[in-house]
């Protein structure tokens, strides 16, 4: 507050922060910056500093006032997380896990011509199209205006199959040349890629952003690779349909089941485990014991994980953030 | 030319008229390359350097060090005082500099965020600069906050010295405004951090409301389609004037036009903007964003919230101010002169430099021993980069001896004065 409580002109008393004498106009606040409070021969009290840069303050400019940092705002978008909710949270992940799992295992049993390629197209078939009902049955539901398009849905899943079919050879050799080592490689890279690109957070089921879309780009990559080593064209066309199957159509399904009721979401999580873990008894007893620690880690120890780490947790606020604008109408 | 560069040769135009000998180094722009003499002796070198992005230099660390020695040497430089944060060569100027012994300062021009990945990587470069500094210079109390808390200082170690106008160059002008129409300035950079969603969100309902108000905007940049992609779509020609890119000497006839400022900024150290259109007599709107409020007195200007809604409000009060006559601009031009001088900034800035000309220099071992305090991985990368810097100096001191560097003559500024004077008044007697 400035030290003048009068008007020096005309004797007007100034109320609370008031800036302007109300009958002459006289300004309080310029006059400090002028000395004319001698005018008013009050004892001159030192004025308290206020955070503005158009006075001139009688503190020096690496004065420090008791009320520096008083907007800081630590941690204010911190949620607690309950261990419960975050483990059943962690279900999406080992879903994901455990389908990579199955899909590899798949190919692996085609390859030693354990699975034969029409057993694989028709399972996948019946699957895709009881997946297809229940999707059908849910959108319906939601949307009424759904009716006219279960034709054109149909006409796009053959022309898209019969494609698939036809390309099926050039698939076969497109990269029969590369070494096998080199396919190994850079299929596990590229798995790698789709399990940290995949889409686990998003309710999105209708369009597919970047980066849930690098994922599945991803995955039908590697599968490419994958049927360059298999024997026949229906066993390349038998895998690159699971391939399409499961990991562009199937990851709807599941989201679609997390949002139906956490029960079915869990069920599916085992399913998709344990058909992981069976699938990969056969072949290799360390991957099977693998996988089963990494989906315990993932499910049990690292939701407490991220709740102990919270306590580090430190974010500031304050008035130097960039502003968020609120818009309401958009142009 | 932008807030920096214009505070650059205005600070330094003060201090030289304060019988200093100022320098600046800076990087080669284009074809603009060398030494250069600016007003009153102002000699500026540009320094080759690799531009990486839009005028910003490339990280060399120890690729300028031979230059720069050699320039402060032959200039016999004492201080060395850095400016913004963005610059690499400013961050490897005041590490060469308390290597070989200086005093150095360095002044911040903006606010950075605690949040993404870029602010975090600049909150670590500003950290290791401002390690091993003798004194910070803010523009803003918000500023201060912000860079106390990005580089952990010490509190006292910073001080706050705003941005001034030359107000001179910035007089109102009563015969440029529209009789017709209440017009509103907007002049800044068109980008996303200087509000333009919620700009291009509220015109039209501006308009809509006030069939007597018209827009003049001065700038560009990337969201200039979007002002007009909405100006296409109200059909708003007559009401919206897009001047884009103003010259700086320019401004001022911009402004003048003008009844109503209006800044949308996100977040903003200082905002000279505002002070210069005051300075031009014109109420100022703007969004209560980082430094802002502590710039203006109430009467000059209405806060709004970061809001559309708010925005708009504070808008048709504005307009309502103008209507009713309460704005008389050469008042306000006389208040701003009194608040914002460079007189009173280069001052200011003087008793900074002369409290760090007190100041001990810490031998390596301190300077070390600061680093080191930066953090568990920073701390030894800094360390090294420290010890690397102090070997390449010896390694210089020995390749190049201080004694066969040659010193520049000084520019006679008396003699300069004198003679400018002499010409001043031959001009008065013909």
């Amino acid at each position: 507050m400035s030290s003048i409580k009068f008007c020096p002109f005309d004797g007007y008393r100034f109320l609370g922060e008031e800036d302007k004498c109300v009958t002459c106009g006289f300004d309080r606040f310029l006059a400090v910056n002028k000395n004319w409070d001698s005018l008013t021969n009050s004892p001159t009290k030192k004025a308290q500093w206020r955070k503005l840069l158009w006075i001139k303050q009688d503190y020096p400019d690496n004065y420090v006032d008791s009320s520096f940092l008083e907007e800081l705002q630590k941690n204010v978008n911190v949620r607690a997380y309950d261990y419960w909710t975050v483990l059943k949270e962690s279900c999406v992940i080992s879903q994901h896990i455990s389908s990579i799992v199955i899909f590899i295992a798949v190919f692996i049993y085609l390859y030693l011509d354990m699975l034969s390629a029409q057993n694989l197209i028709i399972s996948g078939t019946v699957f895709t199209i009881i997946g297809y009902i229940f999707w059908d049955k849910s959108i319906s539901k939601t949307d009424p205006s759904y009716e006219y398009k279960r034709w054109k849905t149909a006409k796009g899943a053959v022309l898209f199959f019969a494609t698939l079919l036809c390309i099926s050879p050039i698939l076969k050799t497109l990269t029969k040349d590369t070494s096998s080592d080199t396919i190994w490689a850079v299929t596990v890279i590229l798995f790698l890629a789709n399990m940290l690109f995949h889409d686990y957070g998003s309710e999105n089921r209708t369009n597919i952003k970047f980066p849930g879309s690098l994922s599945t780009n991803a995955a039908i990559f590697a599968s490419v690779l994958l049927a360059s080593r298999l024997p026949s064209n229906s066993h390349v066309f038998g895998l690159m349909s699971f391939a399409i199957e499961w990991f562009a159509l199937f990851p709807i399904f599941r989201r679609y089941t997390k949002s139906l009721s956490a029960k079915f979401n869990i069920a599916l999580t085992c399913l998709l485990f344990l058909l992981a873990t069976l699938l990969f008894l056969n072949i290799s007893k360390a991957i099977v014991t693998l996988f089963i620690l990494g989906i315990v880690f993932i499910t049990f120890v690292c939701p407490f994980w991220l709740i102990w780490i919270q306590k580090y947790k430190n974010e500031i606020h304050g008035p130097w953030d960039e502003a968020r604008p609120k818009i309401t109408t958009y142009y | 030319m932008g807030g920096v560069e214009s505070h650059l040769y205005q600070l330094s135009q003060r201090l030289i008229q304060r019988e200093h000998k100022v320098i600046i180094i800076t990087h080669s722009y284009g074809n603009r390359t060398g030494v250069r003499y600016l007003t009153n002796g102002l000699k500026v070198y540009y320094v080759p350097h690799m531009i990486l992005y839009s005028e910003a230099s490339m990280p060399t660390f120890y690729g300028f060090f031979p230059i720069f020695r050699n320039i402060v040497k032959r200039e016999k430089i004492d201080i060395v005082h850095g400016h913004q944060a963005f610059s690499a060569l400013c961050h490897e100027a005041i590490l060469h500099s308390r290597t070989m012994g200086m005093k150095a300062c360095f002044t911040d021009h903006s606010l950075f965020g605690f949040a993404d990945a870029s602010s975090i990587f600049m909150n670590k470069m500003l950290k290791f600069t401002l390690s091993d500094l003798d004194h910070v210079i803010c523009v803003s109390h918000t500023s201060k906050e912000n860079t106390v808390l990005r580089a952990a200082l010490n509190p006292q170690m910073v001080s706050v010295i705003p941005n001034a106008v030359v107000a001179s160059q910035f007089k109102p002008d009563p015969g440029a405004q529209d009789p017709n129409f209440i017009t509103i300035v907007v002049a800044s950079r068109l980008v996303y951090r200087k509000g333009l969603d919620l700009l291009v969100a509220a015109i039209p309902r501006i308009c809509q409301m006030h069939p007597k108000v018209k827009f003049i905007i001065g700038g560009d940049g990337p969201k200039r389609i979007d002002l007009e992609q909405m100006r296409e779509k109200y059909l708003l020609h007559d009401r919206i004037e897009l001047l884009g890119a103003v010259m700086h000497h320019e401004v001022r006839n911009v402004l003048t036009k003008g009844h109503i400022f209006l800044n949308t900024s996100l977040t903003e150290a200082f905002c000279i903007g505002i002070v210069e259109a005051a300075c031009c007599g014109l109420l100022v709107v703007s969004t209560k964003v980082g430094g802002v409020p502590e710039v203006l007195p109430k009467h000059m200007i209405i806060f709004a919230k970061p809001e559309e809604d708010d925005l708009v409000n504070a808008v048709a009060r504005a307009i309502e101010m103008i209507r009713l006559k309460e704005v008389i601009p050469i008042k306000f031009h006389d208040e701003i002169k009194e608040m914002y001088s460079w007189v009173n900034v280069a001052e200011r800035t003087e008793k900074v430099y002369d409290t760090i000309w007190q100041m001990r220099i810490p031998p390596l071992m301190e300077r070390l021993r600061r680093y080191y305090g930066c953090g568990v991985w920073a701390g030894k990368i800094f360390c090294i980069l420290v010890a690397i810097d102090y070997l390449v100096w010896k390694f210089l001191e020995w390749i190049f001896p201080e004694q066969d560097i040659e010193i520049a003559s000084a520019f006679p500024y008396q003699k300069y004065k004198k003679m400018c004077q002499m010409a001043d008044k031959e001009v008065v007697n013909e």
